[in-house]
């Protein structure tokens, strides 16, 4: 694909650039970014002369996904107590952690020579595929079929804030551009009612890293997510000021309009006749915005099966907003839920009380959003990504010493991730860990390479969507382009 | 000035290569000698440098570098054999008739200009040139015109301009008129619209001078430093937190007082960039001359647990080597870090050899930002964390770092400057001197860079479009000449930067009407021969800071600490944090823009919308998006809302709806309204007014302020409809 060139204003560049690459794919018949099924006309016609960033755009080649929900556990919950069973750490519980793992080891807050911690839950194969699953997963066992395990992820980063970068950006620092916005730069959306990338915080708090999870780095900032709201406005000012008609917002934005083409008339200049529309967009986003985030308008047995309860902010209401989201064309929805950093400081992060609770609130919703895609006929078309920004150690960690609770330090070294949907090989578990679940033993995937297989899912070549700045051709995957698809995760 | 024109002469004849494969290839005899840095290194940049530049070295050519463009390679070809076409591999395989040999091998064949120009650069010798933003500044002499244009002309650069065109055949637009043209100068020096005296005085004035007296007065006035401070502050990424996960608070603000005021005293912008980068190493220091250097310690501050205090020292010196450059070179470096530049004459141990002059200040990467001047402005006693050079026993060595990883130095560097720009032995001892070779006209980039960024904050868009890159992958300079010229200027004004912009807006090319004739649209439609004014929508902060003023609400206010104006509750949620975002009940709601709380991690949402960032590091261009999340913005944030209630305030004594909608449209746009907008405006008046009768309680809450001893509700809120609506004109949004 032809990088989008910040040399050029957007209004040009994209001219430019979606033309340029849309007819020369026609000219050469090469496999390049085109415009697809997408009539140059249309676009045109459809954002006032000035070709619309967020136009629906063909992938690359053939995509198995179009959309993508992706649950974020913020904090990073313990593989070790949900999907990879380790029964040698029981037998090992409370020895020392072997020397060869602690060399040149560097933890965030454990100090001195550790132990070894027995996994705190129980284990079993009673899914429908009979993979290995917690206790604390009831639901997930019965969606086993649609679920492609990763027990291989690794990253190199062991603190929060960098990690999610990582993961979400493809930097550990900050000032990149976030998967939704790389593939919404890619694929543009395909309804102009609601925003391409829609952002879903539970939990209270917003990620360690903050908005640039979901800021678009260097890229044009139409391409950052859009964070709604479960209270309060849905989206920042989407409601018209107290005491303000619907009507009367119609009157202003008919009057701005016309005046608007009176000016377009004496300057003929093209940003006034896409301002005409970006107003005219707006105006349908407030009907359409609250609309979409409306759970009342689900059935009882919906919000039942669910858990979820309008008006209070919960994962289960983000799992079927993100539901009615992808249903009305959203291409990405990014839901962080925040409390899964089990440190065992306090109660709030304590393994044996605060795990179990926030998978009771996770786990119902998760499921009943999967089964629910499936039932719709979305799931084929929709990949549900779900997973933290890194793993938990095999060892325990006592904070200064302190026994009160029982905790686990971050672990960047092996941690699981699961897919579903969207062309990904369901009912299968990918990759697997050492005897004591330290470091990867086979089939490692890097948080690159996530990156490439999703991109590649969505049909785009992560070689292939770039964008030049300061210098440097920037990829989600990273500029030494080494990412490799992971064909297992693939049916 | 391009000197070559090469001619290609249609006779074919067949070329026999290395590979003996026969092409037809059109006779490209040059007639006049090729110019290497004009020429032939664009060609190399757009088409070679991907797979044969600094990084991949495909087959082990590199044809950014000079030596080995003529050394054999390990296949046993020369890649330019000086002289001999025939005999150099590179002419051979862009000629070549088989695909597979062909190159560039993933784009298209080069065309026969092309070709044409690399076959006489090779037959003349193949002789080395630099790249023209790397040559010494010379000033260009002025153009002679026809008598119109010099009729037209009013200071050299228009003569510049009316020479480029005569030559593209290209005619300039009409002078604005007085009102546009008070509008557009005064956001473009202060930011704001001029004050009602300013603006009565000017328009009132109808003697020659009046114009000039108006730029003065502009210049002059506090708010200049206001604006300009602006773009300092996306150019040295100033926030009010550390950054990263906890994004805790730092006091800063001082440097950005600091800012404003060396810009408001003019202080020459040689001396302004060494103070940034090395004014307390000056000999007698001041504490302002320190307190500049907080520049460089507006970088990232990491205080979460477990993270390795080197690791982040060495990223905030990173990030200060990639400042400086882009702030004062045009040159991107950032790519260096890990390797030799993909396309720049820029090895990767030079990147290291000029880090060693950034990598000796005591600073690390501690919570408290250590060491920290104190200091008092505004009558605020603050400190603000600053550069201190660490003694002589306690200086570092600094090590090449492959990749850009701590875990893989390589061998010690010296600290010196890249050779592309610094050709002597002696290299400048240490940060000061180093500061004091870039802010001069030894350093060629310097004087371009600022003068072309003058330009862009004026005119929407640089002479170099790219601000961010002068190098061969940059756009390159819509005109030379000019871009020489003013930086010349700049040099000879000692370095002033009002004079130069006193200059700039004095011209004829500036005061043009935006308004396109016909042949300016179809000759120039992206005007990049400065045939109109250009229509360039308001910046994000310049937005909210004209809205407050024509609304009568803009705090007048200069310097001190960070202020949180309203914002949408739930915006500021921090992890980890007590801090709190607490709006105060007196002037600090309505203060300029600049002076907003950034937090990195949680921006102020309605400039996001517009365009801002977050300073997580330098910024020197932003884009221009449009958006309806902008709409909605400007629509419905209730600063907007509170500007259009005090606006129609202002209205509500016109009896007539008429004169009330002229009166605030004038407000706003700062000329006269024309009968169409006044009936427009008149009309959703009408229908308001009708629609809002019988709802005393929803015009209450839509009025507000404009509701106070009412004797007609419905009207009021009528008034507001309208005056938000004006504010959301595509003429108030947008510079013209």
């Amino acid at each position: 694909m032809q990088p989008i060139d910040p040399r050029i204003p957007l209004a040009a560049q994209t001219r430019r650039t979606f033309l340029g690459a849309g007819l020369g794919a026609l000219a050469s018949g090469a496999g390049a970014f085109s415009l697809g099924g997408i009539a140059l006309g249309e676009l045109v016609a459809n954002s006032g002369g000035v070709v619309d960033p967020l136009a629906p755009r063909a992938p690359q080649f053939p995509a198995r996904a179009k959309r993508v929900i992706y649950i974020h556990l913020a904090g990073s919950p313990s593989q070790l107590e949900l999907l990879d069973y380790k029964p040698k750490l029981a037998e090992f519980h409370g020895t020392p952690c072997p020397e060869e793992y602690l060399k040149g080891e560097k933890f965030a807050f454990i100090k001195g020579h550790p132990t070894l911690l027995a996994p705190q839950f129980k284990f079993q194969q009673t899914g429908s595929v009979g993979m290995w699953t917690s206790e604390l997963l009831p639901h997930l066992r019965t969606i086993e079929k649609e679920v492609c395990v990763i027990n291989s992820m690794t990253t190199d980063q062991f603190n929060h804030a960098p990690a999610q970068l990582l993961l979400h950006t493809g930097e550990s620092r900050f000032g990149a551009a976030s998967f939704g916005s790389w593939v919404g730069y890619g694929l543009g959306c395909e309804t102009r009612d609601l925003p391409a990338f829609v952002v879903l915080v539970s939990g209270d708090k917003t990620p360690d890293a903050g908005k640039s999870v979901w800021g678009s780095g260097f890229l044009p900032s139409v391409y950052q997510g859009v964070q709604c709201r479960a209270s309060g406005e849905p989206v920042l000012y989407v409601k018209d000021p107290a005491g303000m008609m619907r009507e009367t917002r119609r009157a202003t934005i008919d009057a701005i309009a016309d005046l608007g083409r009176a000016s377009f008339a004496r300057h003929g200049d093209q940003e006034t006749e896409a301002r005409i529309a970006q107003y005219e967009l707006a105006f349908r986003m407030q009907t359409a915005v609250p609309e979409a985030m409306d759970l009342t308008r689900e059935s009882p047995a919906t919000l039942e099966e669910y858990g979820a309860t309008p008006g209070a902010p919960s994962l289960a209401n983000s799992c079927l907003l993100a539901r009615r989201l992808v249903e009305r064309g959203v291409r990405f929805v990014q839901l962080y839920d925040w409390g899964w950093d089990g440190h065992g400081t306090s109660p709030s992060d304590d393994l044996l009380t605060q795990l179990p609770k926030k998978c009771r609130e996770m786990d119902q919703p998760v499921a009943a959003l999967v089964r629910d895609l499936r039932r719709r006929g979305l799931l084929d078309e929709t990949l549900v990504i779900w997973g933290g920004e890194f793993g938990r150690t095999p060892v325990v960690e006592y904070r200064d010493g302190k026994k009160d609770f029982l905790g686990r330090d971050h672990h960047p070294h092996a941690f699981t991730m699961w897919l579903a949907g969207g062309g990904v090989k369901g009912g299968t578990v990918y990759g697997a860990t050492d005897e004591l679940g330290y470091r990867v033993a086979r089939e490692a995937v890097r948080v690159k390479d996530f990156q490439a297989t999703v991109l590649h899912l969505l049909g785009l070549d992560h070689l292939r969507l770039g964008y030049t700045h300061a210098g440097l051709n920037h990829r989600l995957t990273g500029v030494q382009g080494d990412a490799l698809v992971v064909r297992g995760l693939l049916a | 000035m391009r000197v070559v024109v090469p001619i290609v002469l249609a006779t074919i004849l067949a070329v026999v290569t290395a590979h003996a494969v026969v092409t037809p290839v059109a006779d490209t005899r040059i007639v006049e000698r090729v110019d290497f840095a004009n020429d032939v290194l664009p060609i190399l940049a757009a088409n070679c440098f991907r797979c044969h530049g600094g990084v991949r070295e495909k087959a082990g050519l590199n044809l950014s570098d000079p030596a080995r463009v003529r050394a054999l390679l390990s296949s046993g070809h020369t890649p330019v054999v000086p002289g001999k076409p025939r005999e150099s591999e590179l002419f051979a395989r862009i000629t070549t008739s088989d695909p597979d040999e062909r190159m560039p091998s993933d784009g298209t064949p080069l065309t026969q200009r092309e070709i044409g120009v690399i076959r006489g650069w090779i037959e003349e010798g193949a002789e080395w040139g630099t790249h023209w933003s790397y040559t010494a500044l010379s000033e260009p002499s002025v153009p002679r015109v026809n008598a119109a244009a010099e009729q037209w002309a009013r200071v050299p650069l228009d003569f510049i301009v009316a020479a480029l065109h005569a030559k593209e055949g290209v005619k300039p637009a009409p002078e604005a008129d007085r009102a546009s043209l008070l509008r557009r100068v005064a956001l473009d020096l202060t930011g704001i619209p001029a004050d009602e005296a300013t603006r009565a005085a000017f328009l009132a004035d109808e003697s020659p001078e009046a114009y000039a007296k108006l730029v003065d007065a502009l210049l002059a006035s506090p708010a200049y430093g206001e604006r300009f401070a602006r773009l300092w502050l996306d150019l040295g990424r100033y926030a009010d937190t550390q950054g990263y996960e906890k994004d805790s608070h730092r006091d800063i603000w001082a440097w950005r007082d600091w800012l404003i005021a060396a810009l408001n005293a003019d202080m020459p912008y040689d001396e302004f960039a060494v103070r940034l980068l090395a004014g307390d190493m000056l000999p007698n220091a001041t504490e302002d001359d320190r307190l500049a250097t907080a520049f460089h310690r507006n970088t990232l501050t990491n205080s979460e647990g477990g993270t390795d205090n080197e690791e982040f020292r060495m990223a905030a010196v990173f990030d200060r080597v990639s400042t400086t450059w882009q702030a004062f070179g045009g040159v991107t470096f950032q790519c260096v870090q890990c390797h030799g530049h993909p396309y720049e004459p820029i090895a990767h141990a030079e990147y290291y050899a000029f880090l060693a002059y950034l990598n000796q200040t005591a600073d690390a990467d501690s919570d408290d930002d250590a060491p920290r001047l104190a200091v008092e402005h505004a009558g605020v006693k603050t400190s603000a964390p600053v550069l201190v050079e660490l003694a002589a026993e306690a200086r570092r060595s600094t090590r090449v770092l492959a990749r850009g990883a701590l875990s893989a130095p390589g061998e010690v560097v010296q600290p010196a400057l890249p050779r592309a720009l610094y050709a002597c032995e002696a290299q400048p001892a240490d940060r000061l001197a180093m500061a004091q070779w870039l802010a001069s006209t030894a350093n060629p980039l310097f004087a371009r860079v600022a003068a072309n960024r003058a330009w862009e904050t004026l005119f929407g868009r640089g002479i170099v479009e790219t601000s961010e890159d002068f190098g061969v992958m940059g756009s390159g300079a819509s005109s030379r000449a000019l871009l020489d010229h003013l930086a010349s200027l700049l040099v000879a004004r000692g370095y002033s930067m009002k004079a130069l912009l006193r200059e700039i807006v004095l011209s004829a090319t500036y005061r043009q009407s935006v308004v396109a004739s016909a042949q300016a649209l179809s000759r120039d439609p992206d005007n990049r021969l400065f045939t109109r004014s250009p229509r360039v929508r308001l910046e994000a902060e310049q937005i909210r800071d004209q809205a407050l003023a024509v609304s009568g609400l803009l705090s007048r206010k200069v310097g001190g600490p960070s202020v949180m104006p309203p914002q949408p509750d739930g915006v500021w949620q921090v992890v980890y944090s007590g801090s709190a975002w607490t709006t105060p009940a007196n002037e600090d709601r309505t203060r300029r823009g600049l002076y907003t709380y950034l937090r990195r991690t949680s921006p102020y949402p309605s400039f996001i919308a517009f365009d801002s960032t977050s300073r997580e590091t330098c910024t020197v261009r932003r884009l221009r998006t449009n958006t309806p999340l902008a709409a909605l913005v400007t629509l419905n944030d209730p600063v907007y809302l509170e500007c259009a209630q005090h606006l129609a305030l202002a209205a509500r004594a016109e009896m007539d709806d008429a004169a009330a909608a002229r009166l605030m449209l004038e407000r706003a746009l700062g000329r006269s309204a024309t009968l169409e907008e006044v009936a427009r405006l008149t009309q959703l008046i009408t229908s308001e007014r009708a629609r809002y009768r019988g709802h005393d309680d929803l015009a209450t809450l839509l009025a507000g302020k404009a509701a106070e001893h009412s004797t007609d509700l419905a009207r009021d809120a009528a008034l507001v409809a309208a005056a938000n609506a004006i504010l959301n004109l595509d003429d108030f949004l947008t510079k013209s």
